[in-house]
């Protein structure tokens, strides 16, 4: 790949600024560097970063904007034919031309006018890389010897370093305020393109759920439906199931290991349970798929019951194990928050242990709990793998644990997955799915890990 | 229910070094560390904290109705003997107690006693006062409907009141009973941990430093309540300041590095002290 | 005596008399916290049991004795060929024709048709290897261990039953009978499967392995590595050594922790959208992957390294300011080598989270069907949960073992790399 060479070409350069820099300083210092502000490796880190910095920047632009400027001088030279084209064709000629460009097999046969663009492509893209390398060189050596003959005994070249130092540390800071940013405009732009042709009301409470629209208007079937309650309740469903199954068994074994365990005991239990929590979800999406949703169907034959092989049971219970260590490990942290003051003043008032932890301990930490159970059906919520392996793609609207049901994240997997047009209302409805998802979740985090920060505040 | 005069056991002869193997105590108790009708009687206490010798051999009684002050430099073992008197110190892990403390004829030390009884009978405040996270009404209820002591509402409520009466405490909250302990101002608060326990209607009361954490005004509360509280239960209380001993207590003991070394008469201790130890402390040279 | 409360006499009477009724219940309250952690355990132990019961065949595959004889006619080269004709030469034809030669009795089609399938397309490319390194060999019989279908595979370890009827198993009556003379001749044999750890992904079962998923996996991951560790150090050394502490970190810090808790496929709409529509980077490649598994791990790895940096005593910070070191040579030479165990155990722990990672991975389409290895960063390839996904969905029998078993090598991979961080944090656990 070109960039990276570059970037070697440009690290290896930054290497002999900061050689150079040092050198000079050791000049400018006459051998004695107590006559220098700061010690010569900085006049070096300072050199060399004027020569990496504004190159770096450069190359990004350069990198974002080459293909984009190039596709468009190739359109225009394209012929009249395949210019009047309409923009999804004009698309389809284009990723020809750049799969002819990358050596990829093209589609059908390569038209004698694709392969003229495609070798116009590729001069364009070769001008361009070698106008790159020039820019870049030049720019390097120019800043390069510009900062170097600056260099003298009372530059501040610490503090030049440590400021720009300070401004990278601020620019990886923020990477998560643009990643949340990143997320958001990546669904709302495209839920927004949906919301155009499915009403919002539609969607949210439409009770049936049909993605599939023909590409031709004339096929049965044509208008597809996306109506999305059917797979708010069979997440709801699921998430609940597994709820019934985490937070008790959770809570209690928390309870258990905070108040009761001896230490060794703990020490020993408690890295098993976070083993469960840090298995991947793929590999309890093939237990439950593979294991569990047989065994809940003989067992069910067995009873008389009519259970789906997908059904909601099998992917909530094992999502409800996923989440019992996830529920455990918050419990007992909050549980152990509180402060040993409570249990003896209900200890010396005579409670029994479980008095003590039920009546006292417990509603002590209830914030706490409440906060931890809220991330974690957040996680249920937002739970793929699980779903996707053992949950159904039938979006029924029901409340039987027992019948198939579907979810948001496996709509959204399945939609997104395999061969689609971008720009297809059932891609877009993907993204919709994706936002709603997005702002549920956010909304529980904000309000539970505000709720368990108020908690640690308390007790203090 | 045991007869209480019938089954003590003699309690003129304890040799500190006959009954336990123990590390002989350097000192020999100055005082009348034995009662002829103790409510408690504890002999030979040695307390340990894994390694930690916290309490070697320690006897002393604790008459009826009367208000005991335990004083002593920080980490003598006046709290640790304190917390030996309802078995508070189960809780600790690693910490182990030898010795006998009899109340009624049995020895409460024996791991065979229920520790739930136990603390009903001998109730106990603590340093920093810790009301749970409910409602008033529902800190001073805790204990009575835990043990079961009431059928209907309306007798809770009138416990409820009693003790906060009692605790001295009802006309401030009387209007607000349903607002969270942990509301209330720190005096009331530990007000409110006395009222809780005399919901449970003990006979003996520890108090744990029960003013340390408080304001003199608030002390000064506590410290007539004390006096009230006298008539009707024996009071053991720790506490770091000399003159709250000597405002609040008929007898004194004073406590160094895990040892008895001298009680007697609050007036006494303060004014005659018979062993140098006591004196330097009284007068200040440490502590 | 007060009114309302009961005399002291009663009191200790009632104490006493609930007094069984209460231990009963604080006796029942233990026993369900027992219950829940025997739980817990239990199903740990159920979900390993179960795996490594359905896995541990897959380590081994059976193999076939054939004595193939390479009959440059059947394989359709000349006596002189040059390696493109060699390359191109009909090797299953030589396979076939041994099969024939070991069963001549078989005439009927179907049946032919049946024994060919006895033994793995595999073979073929098995036999080209041999023949291309040696073209000697052709005119000679060439005596070889080829890896039989999964079908037999499947029958001599015992998954597929012989007691079911004929219309209820993949192999036929014949095809049994076939395979029995074969092991009784000795011409069966089951080696350790090395093919399930030298090749790519195969359509199959006998010829698939994990090889390019784990090279997947390893480049998503070293793109992750190289880019979180740097990004999520950098932004922990601002936000607790330099950020004013006001609002606008306060709002970094909730955004920080909210990531954390977003879930894992939004992050691949993420990934999606930004990274393969508007940058327009490869579909598929590691490159991505590791770029959005980066911004996943992000949090993971900030958090941490916060609360390292934070456990680092002022007493260290205040030393090294007062000769007059900077505050940024306080950081870089003090306290971050102090912190360095910290951030390095949750960096491992995040890591780890990463390797297991499927679903934001399927957005950006590293769920493709990917025979061969990928060589770089912005070759298509897959990842191992990735292909744990799409084994776990093929109907055949020799996948779910195979599957398994590559959950069995992840997880090794996910133990290995957490009982890293406990030892690291063990070792370097220091009280100040």
């Amino acid at each position: 790949m070109y960039t990276l060479e570059l970037i070697a070409g440009l690290l290896l350069l930054c290497a002999i600024a900061y050689h150079l820099g040092r050198r000079r300083a050791f000049s400018v210092a006459q051998g004695n560097i107590r006559h220098l502000h700061s010690l010569p490796a900085y006049y070096g880190l300072y050199v060399a970063m004027w020569c990496g910095l504004p190159a770096l920047f450069v190359l990004f632009l350069w990198t974002v904007f080459e293909s984009n400027v190039i596709t468009q001088l190739v359109l225009a030279d394209l012929p009249q034919k395949l210019r009047s084209l309409e923009a999804d064709r004009l698309e389809l000629v284009i990723s020809d031309i750049q799969n002819f460009v990358s050596g990829n097999t093209v589609s059908g046969e390569v038209d004698a006018s694709i392969k003229a663009a495609g070798l116009h492509y590729q001069r364009l893209q070769f001008t361009s890389h070698a106008a790159l390398a020039v820019v870049i060189l030049s720019l390097v050596i120019g800043v390069g010897f510009f900062s170097l003959s600056r260099i003298n005994a009372k530059q501040r070249a610490r503090n030049a370093v440590e400021r720009a130092l300070t401004g990278g540390l601020i620019a990886c800071a923020s990477i998560a305020f643009l990643t949340t940013i990143g997320i958001l405009m990546s669904v709302l732009f495209e839920s927004m393109r949906f919301f155009k042709v499915v009403p919002v009301t539609d969607f949210l409470f439409g009770l049936k759920w049909s993605p599939q629209m023909s590409i031709r208007a004339d096929q049965v079937g044509s208008s597809g439906a996306f109506g999305a309650a059917p797979l708010f309740v069979g997440t709801i469903l699921i998430s609940l199931i597994a709820m019934l199954v985490a937070v008790p068994i959770g809570l209690k074994s928390a309870i258990f290991l905070s108040e009761y365990a001896s230490p060794r005991f703990r020490a020993i239990t408690k890295p098993l349970l976070e083993i469960l929590a840090g298995i991947p979800t793929v590999v309890y999406g093939f237990f439950a798929a593979l294991t569990v949703a047989p065994f809940i169907r003989n067992q069910g034959s067995l009873l008389g019951l009519e259970v789906a092989s997908e059904s909601a049971l099998a992917a909530g219970l094992v999502m409800g194990v996923m989440i019992i260590p996830f529920v455990s490990s918050l419990s007992d942290d909050v549980i152990r928050a509180v402060p040993q003051a409570l249990r003896d003043g209900a200890f010396g008032l005579g409670a029994t242990k479980a008095e003590t932890i039920k009546r006292v301990v417990i509603p002590a930490a209830l914030p706490g709990i409440v906060g931890g159970v809220l991330l974690a059906i957040s996680r249920a919520i937002g739970e793929t793998m699980i779903v996707v392996m053992a949950a159904g793609l039938s979006a029924n609207l029901s409340f039987n644990p027992l019948d198939a049901v579907t979810t948001v994240t496996v709509q959204i997997v399945t939609l997104l997955t395999g061969d689609q047009e971008f720009d297809s209302p059932k891609t877009l409805a993907a993204f919709a799915l994706g936002l709603v998802l997005f702002i549920f979740t956010l909304a529980l985090n904000v309000i539970a890990l505000y709720v368990v920060r108020k908690y640690r505040e308390q007790y203090e | 229910m045991m007869s209480l005069d019938s089954l003590l056991p003699e309690t003129g002869s304890i040799d500190n070094k006959t009954d336990h193997k123990t590390v002989a105590p350097s000192f020999k108790t100055v005082g009348e560390f034995k009662l002829k009708d103790p409510r408690i009687s504890c002999q030979n206490i040695v307390v340990r904290y894994g390694e930690k010798l916290a309490i070697n051999g320690l006897s002393l009684d604790i008459g009826r109705n009367e208000v005991l002050a335990m004083i002593g430099p920080s980490g003598c073992g006046k709290s640790t003997f304190l917390r030996c008197i309802n078995r508070m110190n189960d809780t600790i892990e690693g910490c182990r107690v030898t010795g006998k403390i009899m109340m009624d004829g049995q020895d409460i030390n024996s791991p065979e006693i229920d520790t739930v009884p136990l603390r009903a009978q001998v109730g106990m405040v603590f340093q920093k006062p810790n009301p749970f996270p409910k409602s008033i009404r529902e800190n001073v209820a805790f204990g009575p409907k835990i043990h079961g002591f009431v059928e209907t509402k309306a007798e809770l409520e009138e416990i409820v009141e009693n003790s906060l009466k009692r605790a001295g405490l009802w006309k401030e909250v009387k209007d607000r009973l349903d607002q969270p302990g942990t509301s209330l101002s720190g005096g009331q608060q530990q007000r409110l941990c006395i009222a809780r326990t005399i919901a449970v209607n003990p006979e003996v009361i520890l108090m744990d430093e029960p003013c340390s954490a408080l304001d003199p005004i608030a002390t000064a509360i506590i410290e007539e309540l004390i006096y009230e509280l006298k008539k009707d239960y024996t009071i053991c209380i720790v506490t770091h300041s000399m003159q709250q001993a000597s405002r609040v207590s008929q007898r004194t003991a004073y406590f160094h590095l895990g040892e008895l070394i001298e009680v007697g008469d609050t007036k006494q201790i303060f004014m005659n002290p018979k062993n140098r130890l006591t004196e330097d402390y009284i007068t200040g040279r440490f502590g | 005596m007060s009114a309302g409360l009961p005399r002291k006499k009663d009191t200790i009477e009632i104490v006493r008399r609930g007094l069984k009724k209460r231990h009963a219940a604080a006796r029942r309250f233990k026993f369900t916290g027992v219950a829940a952690v025997g739980m817990s355990l239990f199903f740990l132990s159920l979900l390993f049991v179960s795996i490594f019961s359905k896995g541990y065949s897959a380590f081994r595959q059976t193999y076939v004795h054939l004595d193939v004889s390479i009959d440059p006619e059947i394989l359709g080269v000349g006596a002189h060929p040059d390696m493109n004709a060699l390359a191109n030469g009909d090797y299953g034809g030589l396979r076939k024709a041994a099969l024939r030669t070991m069963f001549p009795e078989v005439k009927k089609r179907r049946e032919k048709r049946a024994l060919y399938q006895l033994v793995s397309s595999g073979a073929d490319y098995q036999l080209r290897d041999a023949v291309m390194a040696d073209p000697a060999l052709i005119g000679t019989t060439l005596s070889l261990w080829v890896p039989a279908d999964d079908d037999v595979d499947m029958l001599i370890k015992g998954h597929i039953r012989r007691e079911l009827p004929e219309d209820d198993r993949r192999l036929k009556d014949y095809q049994i009978a076939w395979i029995d003379r074969l092991v009784a001749a000795g011409r069966i044999e089951n080696r350790f499967n090395t093919i399930l750890f030298t090749a790519g992904d195969s359509r199959d079962p006998e010829q698939a392995g994990i090889l390019g998923a784990l090279v997947g996996s390893l480049f998503t991951m070293l793109v992750t590595l190289s880019l979180s560790f740097p990004i999520g150090i950098a932004a922990a050394i601002y936000l607790e050594e330099f950020a004013p502490r006001n609002r606008w970190s306060d709002f970094i810090e909730v955004n920080i922790n909210n990531l954390a808790a977003v879930p894992s496929i939004v992050f691949g709409l993420l990934g999606l959208v930004i990274f393969l529509t508007y940058f327009d980077l490869p579909r598929s490649a590691p490159l991505v992957g590791g770029l959005v598994l980066t911004l996943m791990t992000l949090p993971t790895i900030i958090i941490a390294s916060r609360a390292a940096l934070a456990s680092v005593p002022p007493s260290i910070r205040e030393a090294a300011l007062g000769i007059g070191a900077s505050p940024m040579q306080t950081l870089l030479f003090h306290v971050l080598p102090l912190a360095l165990p910290g951030v390095l155990t949750g960096t491992i722990i995040g890591m780890a989270r990463a390797l297991g990672e499927t679903a934001p991975l399927l957005m950006i389409g590293m769920v493709a069907f990917i025979v061969d290895i990928p060589t770089g960063i912005f070759d298509p390839s897959t990842v191992l949960p990735v292909q744990i996904y799409l084994w776990a969905d093929s109907p055949e029998r020799g996948f779910v073992e195979r599957t398994s078993a590559a959950i069995m090598v992840l997880l090794i991979f996910l133990i290995v790399m957490n009982a890293l961080a406990v030892i690291l944090r063990k070792s370097f656990e220091r009280r100040w």
